[in-house]
């Protein structure tokens, strides 16, 4: 699949480097810019299947990017938003996802040193999928108030639960944990099972749920 | 008519003065042992019919009563009104602006309770009121007294004008020395009432000086009775410039979180990013695809992390200069050595300071280095710091154009605030046209 994408990124050399990444991996950059109001306008011109963003732009250096992504949920259903951001911040998992987890991700910057994975959470975003952090997961696993139901399940299913709430297929899952399809199918029907979820198919709705756990 | 004549040659601030010593009267009647004696007087006349004398019994009761009062008034909080009160007055005529103490910390009751200093350092001054509104009474009468005497030959005139032989009361002379004539002089004669406006003249000219000097006295006591207090004021001080201290070393942390993030953390996050895709132009094994690539990438990544390494130094430099381990002096030279402009170096500082002080010695010598160096087109700096006592005094000095004004632009500011916190002092001396010295004075110890 090849993707259009457009980048909003302020420091310059961050900005042609993941260009260059980008277009490496056969998709196509309409347009880099550096605040918030040119990435909108960007979006509005191009209508791209994904945007990388960073979250922290001029002119404030607050979170300009993450209401411009909130912006373009809103106003451009279909195009995914994958923000970027140096440190990871639960409150704007929260923002960003608000009830729907189809084509929106969350990453810290320094995973585009991975550049597979990196390429995969995009891939993943501009077909609608989803693509959180470890870190945010980590996150909210540690703070999680479900510490009972956690216990329940066996290493390799906190294991495969971690990679699900990063928006992982089951394939993905496989590939990560070097596993059959089968297997990981398995450990997702007994983490659903042990955690009294509703199986779901879709991977976005099967994120949503675990977060919604997690957070509950 | 005549009035006037008089009044103008006197300013509106001799003018308030004077009614300050006026408007005090009620006050300096508001005293402790004005209580005491209507309090003796009260009692005894109740008990005894005001026949004999008060006996001690009476006097002791009278004594507790008036002791009473004061409680009330300090615990009520009446004391600190009638302290604000005299505040105002001297405010609006003295223009002498004292601040109000410190409010009082919540308790349960109402009012400020017993343990008030401020209210009671407003019967402390109730108490000294007495003998000053009296001399503040004497003022006023300097005024009076003057104008009568000075009127006295006109009085003569409209009033005194009866044929020869006629028998005439004298007229009483009012002086500095006595009232109404007595102790001095009267006067029986036209040519005499000459003799007492030459008086009252003189004691119109004197007039001001008493007032003056009275009042100066007065607003003193207030100042030191009816204000904050040594202590609270000192409170006050060091709140404020721990309130200083401590938005400065927000702002610093928030500077250097910017710093970091905006320069070393993306510029490692770029050469990862780098380091990645040259990973995957190297292939997973045999025969490299892309070779060509690949080294360019890896010379990306490369300076990327010589460029971060740059940053990092200099931050930590500004965070906290190596060579200030070693001294000030050490640190001076360093800081002064290669400059674009030539600078003196004069360094005697026999006891060291502590680490706090050598820092923001320092950070001041190297700001206000910069300033010369950006905006006094001078040919010539010279920094000096030499301890002396418990003093250590920093001063840059160049022959620049002069005219540095810490109201323009924060840099001078921003200085004299950070040297505040440590009760330090920023002089600037810059005439327009030169040269600029500006003396940093700091706490040897802090």
């Amino acid at each position: 699949m090849k993707a259009r994408i457009v980048i909003a990124e302020d420091s310059v050399l961050f900005r042609a480097g993941l260009a260059r990444l980008i277009e490496d991996r056969g998709h196509q950059v309409c347009a880099a810019v550096g605040d918030g109001g040119a990435l909108l306008e960007a979006v509005a011109e191009h209508q791209p299947d994904v945007v990388v963003a960073d979250i922290r732009m001029p002119p404030t250096h607050t979170d300009e990017g993450l209401r411009a992504a909130l912006e373009i949920r809103r106003r451009h259903p279909r195009t995914g938003v994958l923000v970027l951001s140096q440190y990871i911040e639960t409150k704007y998992t929260a923002r960003l996802l608000e009830g729907n987890a189809a084509g929106a991700g969350y990453l810290l910057k320094e995973r585009v040193a991975d550049v597979a994975d990196f390429a995969d959470a995009l891939e993943r975003v501009a077909a609608g999928g989803t693509a959180l952090d470890p870190e945010v997961v980590g996150q909210l696993l540690r703070a999680s108030r479900r510490a009972d139901g956690l216990a329940a399940l066996t290493a390799r299913e906190r294991n495969v639960l971690a990679l699900m709430a990063e928006g992982r297929s089951n394939a993905g899952i496989a590939d990560a944990l070097v596993v059959t399809g089968g297997t990981v199918e398995k450990h997702v029907a007994g983490i659903f099972d042990k955690l009294g979820l509703p199986p779901d198919e879709a991977d976005n709705r099967r994120v949503l749920a675990v977060l919604r756990y997690l957070s509950s | 008519m005549g009035m006037t004549v008089v009044v103008a040659p006197f300013t509106r601030r001799q003018g308030r003065e004077l009614l300050f010593c006026l408007a005090a009267q009620p006050f300096a009647l508001l005293n402790p042992l004005v209580f005491f004696v209507l309090a003796v007087d009260l009692i005894w006349l109740a008990a005894d019919g005001g026949r004999g004398n008060p006996t001690p019994a009476q006097m002791a009761l009278a004594g507790l009563c008036v002791g009473l009062l004061l409680v009330l008034l300090v615990s009520t909080g009446a004391a600190r009104w009638l302290g604000s009160l005299q505040r105002k007055l001297a405010d609006r005529l003295l223009k002498v602006q004292v601040a109000p103490p410190p409010p009082v910390r919540r308790r349960s009751g109402p009012g400020p309770g017993l343990r008030d200093g401020a209210g009671w350092r407003v019967v402390a001054y109730q108490l000294v009121k007495l003998p000053v509104g009296l001399i503040e009474l004497y003022a006023v009468f300097f005024w009076i007294g003057g104008l009568v005497n000075l009127s006295y030959p006109l009085l003569w005139g409209g009033f005194r004008n009866h044929p020869p032989g006629a028998q005439l009361s004298p007229l009483p002379v009012f002086t500095p020395f006595g009232l109404f004539g007595d102790g001095t002089f009267q006067v029986t004669t036209l040519l005499g009432t000459f003799a007492a406006a030459a008086a009252g003249a003189a004691m119109l000219l004197a007039a001001p000086w008493v007032t003056r000097a009275v009042t100066a006295v007065d607003a003193w006591l207030i100042r030191g009775l009816l204000g904050p207090g040594r202590l609270a004021q000192r409170v006050h001080d060091l709140e404020q410039s721990r309130a200083l201290a401590v938005d400065d070393s927000a702002a610093l942390l928030r500077r250097l979180e910017r710093d970091l993030h905006d320069g070393a953390q993306i510029r490692l996050a770029t050469l990862a990013m780098n380091l990645g895709m040259a990973r995957e132009k190297l292939g997973d094994n045999g025969p490299v695809p892309d070779a060509a690539a690949a080294r360019e990438l890896v010379d990306a990544a490369l300076r990327g992390a010589k460029d971060a390494l740059g940053e990092l130094r200099s931050l930590v430099r500004g965070i906290h200069p190596p060579v200030l381990d070693n001294g000030l002096a050490d640190a001076l030279a360093s800081l002064t050595a290669d400059r674009a402009i030539p600078v003196e170096l004069e360094v005697s500082i026999p006891v060291r300071p502590t680490p706090a002080i050598e820092t923001i010695a320092y950070f001041c010598a190297a700001e206000l280095l910069t300033n010369a160096a950006k905006h006094s087109l001078a040919d010539k700096l010279a920094v000096r710091a030499a301890g002396q006592h418990d003093v250590l005094l920093l001063s840059v000095a160049d022959d620049g154009t002069g005219g540095a004004d810490p109201t323009r632009g924060s840099g001078l500011a921003g200085l004299a605030q950070r040297v505040a916190v440590v009760d330090g002092r920023l002089t600037i001396v810059s005439p327009p046209g030169g040269p600029t010295t500006i003396t940093v004075e700091l706490p040897l110890h802090a």
